[in-house]
């Protein structure tokens, strides 16, 4: 089960490092689907991604859900479902036998795409980006899909949500942060943090903190010791996601960098939760908690 | 064969196979090398001639019998001490680095040096004089690989006697050279046996190598000896014939001044 | 004193000796001033009276902590790593009688990744004296690897020759390595990132201990190398040549191969699976010093220190605010320069 979060985290963080590949492909035609878009209701949809699993259900389409991918797992409802395998590894065979009329699959699925072409199903390509493009997906995803109303619904809260944390901190100093989202448990080695450019990105500097890679245009940036204290962060946070095994917090490493104002001031923290990987409804909640590590006497 | 103090190697009953179950490849062989002597093992290919000289040089061991060096049974002695007595020259040698022929020489005193010794000077005038009898001296800073199969062989010949053992075992030293070559090697190695008393075991499947050369024969088939002795007695029509199953003409060239075998015919 | 006759051109003994020591200290100086310099070479200036300025707490001595957290860990940990590669591939070079032999041809290599592998994608916890649990078990799998082979070894016949040898190394490690495949597909790729990143290499290691600890098998692998140097050279020469000149050809054989097998593990645990520094740099040594393996193998674990510690920096240094992986600038820089130094010594 933990298992199983941390699969779906990993295939949003695999994207996550695909994502300069990615990125040209994102542009609003392709992001509704090679298919022309129907005017009727999509009833059997098959959502292979984990961020738009949880779209669907937040938009109420979760009854219209015949399959989904290994990796989803929220929210539980879904674990009842059939799995069809996920970006590296779609069933394709399993795909096409449960008939769907609408399945949401990854831009880069090329393979896949082709496939059900030939098969006549209609899908829907799913770009990866940055904050704002969460709630422009979950709009155009809920117009495909015929709930445009709750789509936008959904998407109007989200961006609320996330407005509200700016306002919180908006005339709150902006401490540099450094974002980690892996590392070798027990020493620094193989650090890797979140640069200028994705939806991680977007998070903390809507959480008010300033990315000390902002000038790095990447989403992942592999991060030495020299550059950490090269870049002397303020506030160091650590995002963890499943809690599986003793994978205990070992804040401890940082210690090894005493001249880092974030470790001098104690201000390394770790945050559980993959609402923090998963470009999904939930990335106002991974805002939100972002902010409150940042800012906590903000709110 | 009673053990003499003249014999520098006595083989007793030795046969080996290289795997239980596979074909014995020396079988129930006997014979003694004297002190400077010049012993050739005569045989066709495949009789086995390579495996007895590893037998001797104490790469193998027998499976059964026994060989003393000296009286002393072979696997009594260490590498290294077996290395001071009994030297090798093999039909190639290859070194898969580039050393020159002066490391390759070299080489042969590792048995006289200890782990973590350098060469001294008794060390390179060993090398120096071994190399000045087998007329190396000229390609001394040379990569070996370079050298001609001619020049290949007196180094490595030389190497062995820097080695400075009591016998020298040598495996088809002519085998893969021109004739003129394999003049060189033979007056070369007689000459060496006569200044300096070394004794040799050589094995070869050429006659009249073996006629020149050697003053003592053993002539092996299939892994069993057929005939030992002088090679006046032991080179024969009846025991060539045997041997290649070759009708030969074995004759004493006067100018030449031994024993010389010409194939005829077929012995059918 | 050099003779002067035709024999003449055999040099003295003294002259020899003279020559080789001067030539060990060549790169014994050229490394420590690589190893004095490197730590000053980084993305980030410093400035080394403020690193050596006792007077500043050292919790607020941001040179001091580039200095000695991120970068001279980093030099160290270049050093065992390139020192032991390069020394292991001397050995396998000589052992295997094969200049294309290098410490990943018996398996070792790819045991000590399958063992890495093992811990990332199961996330064991075997740390130990004070190691993370990656280079534990990565070790672990080099020791794995290294008794099989050794097993091989022994249950050769008598008189097998050294392809044998090879071949079953050959073998081994394609098994092993089609075992790493599975077992990063058979977990969760969750740590696919963990481990592509892992066998990419990094000497980023930040930490002493870590160092300290890889110190004492490649320590206890010189000491079985350095009673083998003459030995090496004639093996070169085949087991049959090398016995029948005093060796005792299985023991050394063994030595060797435990020797260099525990240096390449303490190695490719530390750094990761770093490639061509040992296999290049024997070469690369031997091109400027002859085979001599007691020329050979001190400057060779002399010389792959120091390259090592140069393709890290430039890894570090040559683009701004991102790093390469050493593995790509040990590639590129070895690959040119050995034909290079091939080129010049044809004409």
């Amino acid at each position: 089960m933990t298992r199983g979060r941390r699969l779906a985290i990993t295939a949003a963080r695999v994207v996550l490092a695909a994502a300069p590949v990615l990125a040209p492909l994102g542009d609003r035609s392709l992001s509704a689907g090679a298919t022309l878009p129907s005017a009727a209701e999509a009833r059997r949809i098959i959502s292979i991604i984990p961020a738009t699993t949880e779209m669907l259900f937040a938009m109420h389409a979760g009854d219209r859900l015949v399959a989904v991918g290994t990796y989803d797992h929220f929210p539980p409802e879904v674990e009842r479902l059939p799995r069809v395998g996920a970006l590296l590894d779609p069933d394709v065979e399993r795909i096409i036998t449960l008939r769907p009329d609408l399945v949401v699959l990854y831009g880069t699925q090329s393979d896949l795409r082709s496939q059900l072409d030939r098969a006549g199903i209609p899908y829907y390509q799913y770009v990866h980006r940055g904050l704002p493009d969460v709630a422009e997906t979950i709009r155009s995803l809920g117009a495909r899909v015929g709930l445009a109303r709750e789509a936008d619904t959904l998407a109007a809260g989200l961006e609320r949500q996330v407005a509200d944390v700016r306002t919180r901190v908006a005339n709150r100093p902006r401490p540099r942060t450094l974002l980690v989202f892996g590392r070798e448990p027990g020493s620094l080695r193989d650090i890797e943090s979140s640069g200028g450019v994705g939806f991680l990105h977007d998070m903390l500097e809507a959480a008010g903190g300033s990315d000390v890679f902002a000038d790095i245009k990447q989403q992942s940036v592999e991060t030495s010791t020299e550059m950490v204290l090269a870049r002397a962060p303020e506030v160091i946070i650590e995002l963890r996601y499943a809690q599986g095994r003793s994978r205990t917090v070992d804040l401890a490493a940082w210690d090894a960098l005493p001249s880092v104002p974030a470790v001098r001031n104690h201000h390394v923290y770790a945050l559980q939760g993959d609402e923090f990987v998963i470009p999904g409804p939930r990335v106002g909640v991974a805002t939100e908690r972002l902010s409150r590590t940042i800012h906590p006497d903000a709110w | 064969m009673t053990p003499g103090l003249d014999h520098l190697l006595d083989v007793v009953d030795v046969s080996f196979a290289y795997d239980r179950r596979g074909p014995t490849i020396v079988d129930s062989v006997s014979l003694a090398v004297t002190r400077r002597a010049i012993l050739g093992l005569l045989g066709p290919n495949g009789a086995g001639k390579t495996t007895l000289l590893r037998l001797l040089s104490g790469t193998i061991m027998p499976s059964c019998g026994r060989i003393a060096l000296e009286g002393r049974p072979l696997s009594s002695f260490s590498r290294r001490e077996l290395a001071r007595h009994i030297a090798v020259v093999p039909q190639e040698t290859h070194s898969a680095f580039d050393f020159s022929a002066l490391e390759i020489v070299l080489m042969g005193r590792y048995p006289h040096l200890g782990v973590f010794e350098l060469e001294g000077p008794d060390d390179l005038s060993a090398a120096r004089d071994a190399m000045a009898a087998t007329g190396t001296v000229a390609i001394a800073d040379r990569d070996f690989s370079t050298l001609s199969g001619g020049e290949k062989q007196r180094v490595v010949i030389a190497g062995a006697l820097a080695q400075a053992s009591d016998v020298l075992l040598l495996d088809e030293p002519t085998a893969s050279l021109d004739l003129g070559f394999q003049f060189e090697i033979t007056r070369l190695l007689a000459e060496l046996n006569r200044d300096r008393g070394t004794t040799m075991v050589v094995s070869t499947h050429d006659l009249n190598l073996a006629a020149a050369l050697c003053t003592e024969l053993v002539l092996i088939r299939a892994g069993r000896i057929i005939a030992q002795g002088s090679v006046d007695a032991v080179l024969t029509p009846t025991n060539v014939r045997e041997l290649y199953n070759i009708d030969a003409d074995v004759t004493m060239h006067q100018r030449a001044g031994h024993l010389t075998v010409v194939p005829v015919a077929r012995a059918d | 004193m050099p003779e002067q006759t035709d024999a003449g051109r055999l040099r003295s003994v003294t002259t020899l000796h003279s020559r080789r020591a001067a030539t060990v200290a060549a790169f014994g100086a050229f490394t420590a001033t690589v190893c004095l310099l490197a730590p000053l070479i980084g993305s980030t200036p410093i400035h080394l009276s403020r690193v050596f300025d006792r007077t500043i707490p050292f919790a607020d001595n941001l040179d001091a902590q580039v200095f000695y957290v991120a970068r001279l860990p980093r030099v160290l940990a270049a050093a065992v790593v390139g020192s032991g590669l390069a020394m292991a591939g001397v050995v396998f070079q000589a052992l295997l009688r094969n200049p294309l032999a290098s410490p990943d041809t018996l398996g070792v290599s790819a045991g000590a990744t399958l063992g890495a592998l093992v811990v990332i994608t199961f996330h064991l916890d075997v740390s130990a004296f004070g190691v993370s649990s990656i280079p534990v078990g990565s070790f672990a799998g080099a020791v794995g690897a290294l008794a099989i082979v050794y097993a091989l070894s022994l249950a050769r016949q008598r008189g097998t020759s050294t392809t044998v040898l090879l071949l079953a190394g050959i073998a081994l490690s394609a098994l092993l390595a089609a075992l790493s495949r599975f077992v990063q597909v058979m977990g969760d790729f969750t740590d696919t990132f963990r481990n592509l990143r892992w066998m990419m290499g990094s000497l980023d290691v930040a930490s002493y201990k870590e160092i300290a600890v890889a110190v004492v098998p490649v320590s206890a692998a010189l000491l079985g190398i350095i009673s083998l140097t003459r030995a090496l050279d004639l093996l070169s020469l085949g087991a049959d040549a090398a016995e029948s000149r005093g060796v005792d050809y299985k023991r050394a054989e063994r030595i060797a191969l435990v020797s260099a097998s525990l240096s390449t593990g303490a190695a490719v645990s530390l750094g990761g699976p770093v490639p061509f520094v040992g296999i290049i740099v024997p070469h690369m040594v031997r091109l400027m010093v002859g085979a001599d393996h007691r020329l050979v193998v001190p400057s060779s674990a002399l010389f792959g220190a120091a390259f090592l510690i140069v393709c890290d920096a430039v890894a570090r240094t040559a683009f701004r605010g991102v790093e390469m992986p050493v593995g790509t600038i040990t590639a590129i820089l070895g690959g040119p320069f050995f034909l290079w130094l091939l080129f010049r010594r044809r004409l």
